[in-house]
């Protein structure tokens, strides 16, 4: 838990990144918010914020008497929202830094070619 | 969302001392609320005067739409936990628990045999001879097990060690969500509960600093850390709540920043750390720090 | 937004004002020991020390005894006075106990005067029985009127509990305004309590003697039976009851 930034939004992205790399399928349930509240030791209202946040999204949907699940091409949904942002959270300070360094732009390339091929 | 409990222009003066001095808030049903501040900043005071124990000098109190004074209606739905409640010097653990049940309508007798495992508590010994963790768990269970719809812990776990209070934490968070109350949370161990709290009231010297949500509070406040020069320019004009500094580095941490102010901090070349509720709340009750010259 | 479970609603109200007075009643009798075992175990102390001196006497007597020579005793007083310190004990340890848990300033002190008016009926009732048996044994074998002693020897029992039960209440509801004072001001409370008390008995002497009624004074105890007597206390048991309340009412519960 992230003390700079609000709970119910880290409580989001944990379940958005379950969600992307695969620990939470589609149309299976998510954990409820007393069990979410309890597991993070956070108050229930916070996880339920959190919630509100996906549900609004579509990520997840509310199946009445049950519980919340993952919303049909909610991974799909994320991963394309997240590649938008790639840019702006990883690329650019990854850049500012290189720069910092004195790495050329070519420099760059090849140890990221370097590292993805691994 | 209706409020459980409405306080306005409250205060209390003892003579000279203004213990409470015009504070207003309200209190919303099922919200987790802490009321946090140093010692002597009079938490105690305005639970006392929330459950009538104490009389306001000057002011308006409304718990359930009633003035609490003498009303045993709205107090049968209160449960007022503190360490410094006063026990005949006679009366063993048990005894306590027995007085609970008779005075809790929404007393759970099994919870509280539940907890009194847990918690380990000699219910056979003398309150007198307990030792001040025993003390604070018998108090923590009179107040979870007595389903108060509006329940106020006063510092409950003074004496328990960090293993007790995490466990008082963790009973707390269980029972609240199974049975939602409205809980007053008064604490100066700010970082432990601050993820258990929806509502944040401080207080400080008998007023009211801040009345906000915790989620509003979190991350309103950043620490930028670098060259002592790239620092002070950055910090002009803004609100500083401290100023620290060694060689040449300055940290200072300011509240209100936006985004793009952020942005420009890390473009600026400074680092960003989080400022947590604790050393917000510690910070704005401390009063603000001045810069001390650079020495290079 | 839906909370997960309901919030609970307001407790059934009927009976919380009884609860809360059986309540109180149950914490001053969860120790028996402070107000029921101790009074008797000074009235037992007192009168065993009685009986001691009355035997070590007859046996030193070298002639037969004046009558009446072990009637004249007060020593039964003693465990009157001491109830004025077990109100005085019950009420300043259970006070901010029942109040800093919940209830109500009234129905602590309804259920209190509960207990006190009953204590004051077992204790009126277990003197006269223990006066009764003195009868019957003649004095104990030797004599001797303790638990009636001088003009109570010749009284009714009923009449003896009237008048102990009487005394006791005044005793217990008396004890109950210094208690009063006591929570409510602290040792200041009960400076002023005796520094008022004592003006007050001055102010009484004074006014008796200046408009010459000490002729008055005496007559009216003389002329009346000890049993109407001990009912004139009651109403200065009631008025006590009352300052107590009084006071009571915006004390704040230590803790």
């Amino acid at each position: 838990m992230d003390d700079g930034r609000p709970i119910f939004l880290q409580i989001a992205e944990q379940l958005e990144s379950q969600i992307i790399d695969g620990s939470m399928r589609e149309e299976t349930q998510v954990p409820s918010i007393n069990d979410l509240a309890a597991f993070h030791r956070i108050n229930p209202a916070t996880a339920l914020k959190g919630i509100n946040l996906l549900v609004d999204a579509g990520i997840l949907y509310k199946r009445r008497g049950i519980g919340m699940f993952v919303a049909e091409g909610a991974r799909q949904r994320l991963v394309a929202a997240r590649t938008e942002a790639f840019q702006d959270q990883y690329v650019r300070p990854l850049v500012a830094q290189a720069n910092a360094l004195g790495i050329t732009p070519e420099q760059l390339s090849r140890m990221i070619g370097k590292e993805a091929g691994q | 969302m209706t409020a459980v409990i409405e306080v306005s222009g409250l205060t209390r003066h003892y003579g000279k001392v203004k213990a409470v001095q015009d504070v207003s808030f309200q209190v919303e049903e099922g919200s987790i609320c802490g009321l946090l501040g140093r010692n002597g900043a009079g938490k105690t005071t305005v639970m006392r005067l929330i459950t009538g124990q104490a009389f306001a000098s000057a002011g308006n109190i409304r718990v359930f739409g009633e003035n609490p004074v003498e009303n045993a209606e709205v107090l049968a739905r209160t449960c007022f936990v503190r360490e410094s409640q006063i026990y005949p010097d006679s009366f063993r653990g048990k005894h306590v628990l027995r007085a609970a049940a008779h005075l809790f309508p929404n007393w759970d007798a099994d919870y509280a045999a539940r907890l009194v495992d847990e918690f380990r508590v000699p219910l056979d010994r003398r309150m007198k001879k307990m030792s001040r963790g025993q003390r604070s768990a018998v108090g923590v269970i009179v107040g979870l097990a007595s389903r108060a719809e509006l329940t106020l812990l006063d510092e409950p776990y003074a004496g328990l060690d960090a293993v007790a209070r995490q466990l008082f934490y963790d009973h707390l968070l269980a029972d609240y969500s199974e049975n939602p109350r409205t809980i007053i949370l008064s604490t100066h161990l700010i970082d432990e509960a601050s993820k258990l709290l929806n509502h944040v009231l401080v207080v400080d010297g008998g007023e009211l600093l801040i009345d906000a949500e915790a989620e509003d509070l979190r991350g309103t406040a950043v620490t930028l850390v670098g060259g002592h020069s790239a620092v002070e320019q950055f910090a002009a004009g803004r609100e500083t709540l401290g100023w620290d500094s060694v060689g040449g580095i300055s940290s200072v941490t300011l509240t209100g920043l936006s985004d793009a102010d952020k942005a420009a901090a890390l473009a600026a070349g400074l680092e960003l750390a989080p400022v947590s509720l604790q050393q917000l709340i510690v910070s704005r009750t401390r009063g603000t720090i001045q810069p001390e010259e650079a020495t290079s | 937004m839906t909370a997960a479970a309901t919030l609970p609603g307001p407790a059934a109200a009927p009976h919380t004002s009884l609860h809360r007075m059986v309540t109180t009643m149950r914490v001053h009798a969860s120790n028996p020991w402070t107000i029921l075992a101790t009074p008797w175990l000074v009235l037992f102390a007192v009168f065993a020390l009685n009986y001691a001196i009355w035997q070590l006497v007859k046996m030193a007597a070298t002639g037969p005894l004046a009558p009446g020579a072990f009637t004249q005793n007060g020593g039964v007083s003693y465990v009157l006075v001491y109830m004025v310190v077990v109100a005085v004990q019950a009420m300043n340890q259970t006070f901010s106990f029942v109040v800093g848990l919940g209830a109500t300033r009234r129905d602590y002190f309804l259920g209190t005067s509960l207990v006190f008016g009953a204590l004051s009926l077992v204790f009126g009732a277990g003197i006269s029985l223990l006066a009764w048996v003195e009868r019957a044994t003649d004095g104990w074998g030797i004599g001797g009127a303790f638990f009636a002693p001088w003009g109570l020897r010749t009284l009714p029992i009923w009449q003896l509990v009237v008048i102990y039960t009487s005394l006791l209440l005044l005793m217990f509801f008396g004890g109950s305004a210094v208690a009063a004072l006591f929570v409510r001001w602290g040792a200041n409370g009960i400076i002023a309590f005796f520094i008022g008390l004592a003006l007050v008995i001055v102010a009484t002497l004074y006014g008796i003697t200046v408009t010459e009624s000490w002729q008055a004074v005496g007559d009216f105890f003389t002329r009346n039976s000890a049993v109407v007597l001990a009912a004139y206390t009651l109403p200065i048991s009631a008025a006590a009851g009352v300052l107590g309340w009084l006071l009571m009412r915006r004390a704040t519960p230590k803790g």
